[in-house]
């Protein structure tokens, strides 16, 4: 009750014109960056980033959140229309969503996508709410060895969910996170690693520069590479701006519960709304009563998806705000920002600054009201957008990939290190490695690296603690599994075992009877 | 689109291979700061040592089931990359990097990116615009109105709104 009178209290707070202003325009900026093929949410919230280093605390966070919301419910639009998902979170939503759009219901697709994202949003701002302040209150307890193994956690579980077919990729792509956050001076005894008589590197790689590249620059070079996408016929299809409320009653469950699943997939370390997505249409295709009808134009199947991974956004922030450590590559971008802007995120968060968590979910209460009213009134306009010219936007994005990242330090070294992520970043993301770990490595590679020796100091070079401390015990436990079951052979040996159980109870049932 | 064939898989194994050894040779070489009496189990080459020896495992584990890929999805890899276009990505990384790692900081802000995004624009809408000579000057024409608006905007913006001083 007392969370709930702290929201109110801060969305009272939030609602004077100009904060509404900064809300408008951030949102339906980041709903034009989702809704492009080649801007991402994590592109734009870097790129935001660059801009808001002139204005006050409370305002650059707003406008970041209202960018991060709006691109990830953007990228439903080109998915819908172009079968291009305009950002990763919305691959589910093409399954479906496209299909709807070539029978003629465009608008109904686009308007069951806009409710769904402002539900799934919901839900996760009352878990964020919910969740946080305990998590904050657990999160105090950690010593060094649990922080170790907090970062390791994040890098396994990380690998292990977005390499899909191959989880040693994801495990690679974390390595190689790791290995970049190696560089530099170290945060113990100040000593510089690997900055190969490099003076520029002796500070380590900056956070900004490296996600512009991978996030940014990659993209542009994904965009030119692949064929252009084709429209759908906009005049064959209906542009009914509002959702059937029937269809909304009609799939209540389906909302919240894909409202939790995204939630909870948002909660842990760098995996994202793609997961969540997915996560949430596959439950929902496995509860339907139509699942035949999901990739064949379901509109359940687009709801579940778009809940999903707009619920990831308030997940993603409850362990970005709590533990300092993203939920997702857009909140690893908003960890650099509150550290630019003088937010220390962590466990002290809920004592040194206790409205705070409030505020941001106030934040994300007016971006979700915002995302459904552009989302219903300014449908036509979106499909205008979606008919720019890539000649003619790419060359502008990867300006605004230069400039940003020259903007935060003035140094020409960051505009090379952001061709060099960007290079390397597309040859990666061709070869199937995912990019969440190695953001997630580059965040997370300090912390590891303070905490294994902290700890080891601590210890006096024993290593019992990390194993006898019941929380490391836990982690150190659900790692080895996690990386245990992502042996292929050991899968599937489990896969015959229970296979051979389970055929072995109706023949025992048998005898029985 | 992917092209995560057995063979890309390799590569990458061995060069990652070679990353992981120089990251743990590195890390066993790096200065113990005795002179400084630190503790042992804290000097700075600990953790750079663990994650080459992981990186090691990882990269001999890519090669050794690289070779298990089946045919079919190599095919399917194979045929997703036909629809995408090879000289459109090197033009776009010449460009680019020409422009980022070349044109600025020896040419003035605003006439390197006006140049690059002139240069961008009409490459990629050359084959697109009709062939009569009236239509080729127009989109001259309009693609340099738009660089040089554009290039002109973001200067203004970032040297007298940000403040930053422009390379």
């Amino acid at each position: 009750m007392q969370a709930l009178h702290s929201l109110a209290e801060a969305v009272l707070n939030l609602l004077t014109p100009l904060s509404l202003f900064h809300v408008a325009w951030a949102t339906l900026l980041g709903i034009f960056v989702g809704s492009l093929p080649g801007l991402t949410a994590t592109m734009g919230v870097a790129l935001l980033t660059t801009l808001t280093y002139t204005l006050d605390r409370d305002t650059a966070i707003l406008v970041l959140i209202c960018m991060y919301v709006g691109a990830i419910y953007g990228g439903s639009r080109s998915a819908i229309l172009l079968n291009i998902p305009g950002t990763p979170a919305s691959a589910a939503t093409s399954l479906d969503g496209y299909p709807l759009a070539l029978r003629g219901e465009a608008g109904n697709a686009m308007a069951l996508a806009t409710a769904g994202s402002a539900m799934g949003t919901l839900v996760g701002i009352v878990l964020l709410v919910l969740l946080a302040p305990p998590l904050a209150d657990v999160a105090l307890s950690f010593g060094s060895f649990e922080f170790f193994w907090l970062a390791v956690f994040g890098i396994v579980i990380s690998g292990q969910l977005t390499g899909g077919a191959s989880p040693l990729k994801g495990y690679i792509a974390g390595l190689l996170g790791l290995m970049v956050a190696m560089i530099g001076s170290e945060g113990i005894h100040a000593h510089v690693r690997f900055n190969l008589g490099i003076d520029d590197l002796n500070g380590g790689i900056a956070l900004i520069p490296a996600m512009v590249g991978a996030f940014g620059f990659a993209e542009v070079l994904t965009v030119m590479y692949r064929p252009d996408g084709v429209l759908v016929d906009a005049r064959s299809s209906s542009f009914r701006a509002l959702p059937r409320l029937i269809d909304l009653w009609r799939y209540k469950i389906t909302i919240v519960r894909s409202g939790i699943i995204g939630t909870l997939v948002g909660i842990i370390p760098g995996v994202g709304e793609d997961i969540g997505a997915w996560a949430s249409y596959a439950a929902a295709k496995r509860f339907s009563s139509e699942r035949d009808q999901f990739g064949k134009g379901s509109t359940e199947g687009l709801t579940a998806a778009e809940t999903g991974n707009s619920a990831v956004v308030p997940g993603a922030l409850i362990p970005a705000l709590t533990l300092a450590v993203p939920g997702s590559a857009p909140a690893a971008v908003l960890i650099a920002a509150l550290f630019i802007h003088g937010v220390r995120p962590g466990p002290m968060i809920m004592i040194e600054q206790p409205d705070f968590i409030y505020s941001v979910a106030a934040m994300l209460l007016l971006a979700t009201i915002a995302i459904a009213i552009f989302g219903l009134s300014l449908t036509r306009v979106f499909i205008k957008i979606l008919k720019v010219p890539r000649e003619l936007l790419m060359p502008v994005v990867f300006t605004l990939c230069v400039i940003g990242p020259y903007a935060l330090t003035q140094r020409l070294f960051d505009v090379w290190v952001m061709l060099v992520f960007g290079l390397v970043a597309f040859v990666l993301r061709r070869m199937n490695y995912p990019m969440a770990p190695l953001v997630l490595g580059i965040i997370l590679g300090d912390l590891l690296d303070k905490s294994l020796r902290r700890g080891l100091t601590l210890s006096n070079g024993d290593l019992a603690p990390f194993f006898t401390r019941p929380i490391s015990l836990g982690f150190a436990v659900i790692i080895f599994l996690t990386i245990i079951m992502s042996i292929p052979w050991v899968r599937s040996t489990l896969a015959r075992l229970i296979g051979r159980t389970r055929t072995a109870a109706p023949a025992l049932k048998g005898d029985n009877s | 689109m992917p092209v995560n064939t057995s063979n890309a898989d390799r590569i990458t194994g061995a060069v990652l291979l070679v990353l992981g050894i120089a990251m743990l040779l590195g890390g066993y070489n790096m200065e113990r700061l005795e002179i400084r009496q630190i503790h042992p189990a804290s000097i700075p080459g600990l953790v750079p040592m663990i994650l080459g020896a992981a990186m090691i495992i990882c990269s001999l584990l890519l090669i050794a089931t690289a070779s298990k890929r089946s045919t079919e999805q190599v095919q399917a890899d194979t045929d997703d990359a036909a629809d995408s276009s090879v000289s459109n990505l090197l033009v776009t990384v010449i460009l680019s990097l020409g422009y980022g790692a070349g044109l600025l900081g020896k040419l003035p802000y605003l006439p390197a990116t006006a140049l690059y995004i002139f240069l961008f624009s009409l490459y990629f809408s050359w084959a697109q615009y009709g062939t009569s000579r009236a239509s080729r000057i127009r989109l001259i024409a309009l693609t340099a109105v738009f660089a040089v608006s554009f290039a002109a905007g973001i200067a203004v913006l970032f040297q007298y709104g940000f403040l930053v001083r422009l390379p």
